[in-house]
């Protein structure tokens, strides 16, 4: 599953309307946007609403590690490297209340710059900023970045930034803002199959063998011990390129009354998958 | 060809992070203008970003990045048990890099290590301080590339030309290197010193391909070890792990026959032999981050913490493979655990 966090509805509704994600009325605390693949949150502004809205919507949708979590939003820069509407990956988010930084893998978008991000829990002014150092600019990703890290593998937590203007945050055209979105929805969407591919690169499911393991031990009174060693040699099978299911399958219709006999057929069950 | 080094005579990292008090070390610097192109990020501390909760290991291993940082003290360590000490019983070791270029499926760097980044300390003239401070008190042996391969890694950052002179200055010091690499760079520059031992980490080409990704291949690793021989070093043979099973057990007399077809027994210096072994701990570990791996499926008898075949098996293939082997080189060249 794909979990986005916009602050905005400004910055969600391109998304909204590109992926077609209906408006999921059962959720009264967020407003939360979905179809079968992506679940979006609007957080509102701040990084303590971002984090609350991004555990909100992690927890409610159950997410594993393999699942993806996006930031998406506008950020500000004093930096003229860069173009307004202009994409960034952020590989660095550094708190500037607290100091402390965060690091984001960034293995997907090899043509898109990656940046370090600065992240306020204010908007910043030009005349806040006096280092001499480009920067960009946001209020949300730290609350992303202590969300993601707790729930998904670290390379899933992504921040992706909009240059939306340069440090004067105020007055903003929403009409061109939304056309940032909409220009970038392309390299998004991308991105989003870059990440999936790696994560699904990753493993082999063993989801169905679990599932057929569970019910066949649960119809053969099955112990935990035994639950566990079979499913160890089901997964063993399946990695040897055997069909342990059709195994399993075999057994489903069998019935035990008596201990001894159960593990006669465990027995059985166990000489077959090897 | 090293996954890592293919497309480009350049070495390739996804990013290279470096810690703010390590920017002004020599090693630093020559890695940022030869890595000018790559994806520079400032740390505070190398451990903020190694040590983070939720690594996939495997996903970053696909990706690796290099993160240059100074270490803090100890420089050096004793050895642990589950380590051959060749006889020596102030064995020590060190690592100048966590983790590795390679990625051998029964690695235990993947047990012991919240990420797969290679992190390579740029503060040498500390560990040659304290190198330098215990050799002063007795005899050594020091492994300097358990935790990782330094040959592997030399065209990154070539640790040995920088640990040559030092070394070679240091006569109550014995030093091991341990390779599975192929680059003979440092073999063909060096003059061969007493007091450095090469260790050629060998297996049969099946087991390579089975379970030693992205390393080279046995005749290569047979060619980088006869140019070291050819130079002079002081080569040792390491057989280890041996790997024990209906489907593997065939592989080892070819292979040994084949080994000492290709180098004299009599130019080697001795042999490290040992089984498949792993700490509880790090087993399980690498059972969860490689659900796809028939070797971390298999049922290993555990005896003080640590799992392996069971003894009366490792007796039985050891026995084995010694009535090969020693038709080859005497028993007392050959080191077991
Ligand atoms: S060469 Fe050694 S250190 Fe490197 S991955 Fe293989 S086993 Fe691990």
């Amino acid at each position: 599953m794909v979990f986005i966090v916009t602050a905005l509805m400004l910055e969600a509704s391109p998304l909204i309307e590109y992926f077609s994600l209906k408006k999921d009325m059962k959720i009264n605390n967020y407003q939360v946007y979905k179809n079968s693949d992506i679940a979006l949150v609007i957080s509102g502004v701040g990084k303590i609403k971002s984090a609350m809205a991004a555990i909100y919507l992690l927890s409610t949708f159950k997410s594993k590690k393999e699942d993806i979590l996006i930031n998406i939003g506008f950020c500000g820069t004093n930096s003229l490297k860069y173009a307004l509407g202009e994409l960034i990956a952020i590989n660095k988010v550094k708190d500037m209340d607290t100091g402390k930084d965060y690091y984001p893998d960034v293995y997907f978008g090899k043509n898109i710059p990656k940046e370090t991000l600065c992240c306020s829990s204010k908007p910043i002014f030009k005349e806040d900023y006096k280092e001499d150092k480009d920067m960009l600019f946001d209020m949300e990703s730290v609350g992303i970045m202590e969300a993601g890290q707790k729930f998904l593998y670290t390379h899933n937590t992504v921040i992706l930034k909009i240059i939306s203007d340069f440090l004067t945050p105020k007055d903003l055209d929403k009409e061109m803002l939304k056309d940032y979105i909409k220009n970038n929805i392309p390299y998004i969407v991308e991105i989003i199959d870059e990440l999936k591919n790696l994560n699904d690169s990753s493993k082999i499911s063993f989801e169905e063998e679990e599932r057929a393991v569970n019910l066949l031990c649960e119809s053969l009174n099955f112990t935990e011990a035994m639950k566990k060693m079979l499913f160890k040699e089901v997964k063993k099978s399946k990695l040897k390129g055997l069909e342990p299911l059709n195994i399993l399958n075999d057994f489903s219709c069998r019935e035990v009354k008596i201990k001894k006999e159960g593990k006669r057929v465990f027995e059985q069950i166990i000489e077959k998958l090897k | 060809m090293n996954r890592l080094l293919k497309n480009s005579n350049k070495y390739f990292f996804h990013s290279i992070y470096i810690e703010e008090g390590a920017l002004n070390y020599p090693i630093t610097k020559n890695i940022i203008e030869k890595y000018c192109n790559s994806n520079l990020i400032i740390i505070k501390h190398y451990k903020d970003v190694f040590n983070r909760t939720n690594q996939n290991f495997s996903v970053q291993k696909q990706n690796q990045s290099l993160i240059l940082a100074v270490k803090s003290k100890p420089f050096v360590y004793n050895g642990p048990d589950v380590c051959q000490n060749f006889g020596y019983s102030n064995f020590y070791y060190t690592s100048f890099l966590l983790n590795c270029i390679f990625d051998c499926e029964y690695c235990y760097l993947q047990g012991m290590y919240p990420s797969s980044n290679i992190v390579a300390f740029v503060n040498i003239e500390d560990f040659k301080s304290e190198i330098k401070y215990i050799t002063s008190k007795e005899s050594v042996f020091l492994a300097a590339s358990y935790d990782t391969d330094l040959i592997a890694f030399h065209n990154i950052v070539p640790y040995l030309d920088y640990f040559y002179d030092f070394f070679k200055s240091l006569p109550n010091l014995l030093v091991e290197v341990r390779t599975k690499s192929a680059n003979e760079s440092f073999y063909k520059t060096h003059k061969a010193i007493d007091n450095l031992i090469v260790a050629f980490t060998l297996s049969p080409d099946e087991i390579i391909k089975k379970y030693e990704r992205s390393t080279p291949s046995l005749d290569a690793r047979i060619k980088a070890a006869k140019t070291a021989i050819s130079m002079g070093f002081k080569v040792r043979i390491c057989l280890d792990p041996i790997f024990v099973g209906p489907d593997v057990d065939s592989f080892y007399e070819p292979f040994y026959n084949y080994l000492f077809s290709q180098i004299n027994p009599n130019d080697i210096l001795d042999i490290g032999y040992g089984f498949f072994r792993m700490s509880k701990d790090f087993f399980k570990r690498i059972e969860k981050i490689r659900p796809n791996s028939l070797l971390f499926c298999d049922d290993y008898s555990l005896k003080d913490g640590v799992l392996s075949y069971p003894s009366n098996l490792q007796e039985k293939i050891m026995k084995k493979h010694y009535e090969i082997l020693t038709k080859y080189i005497n028993e007392d060249k050959i080191f077991s655990l």
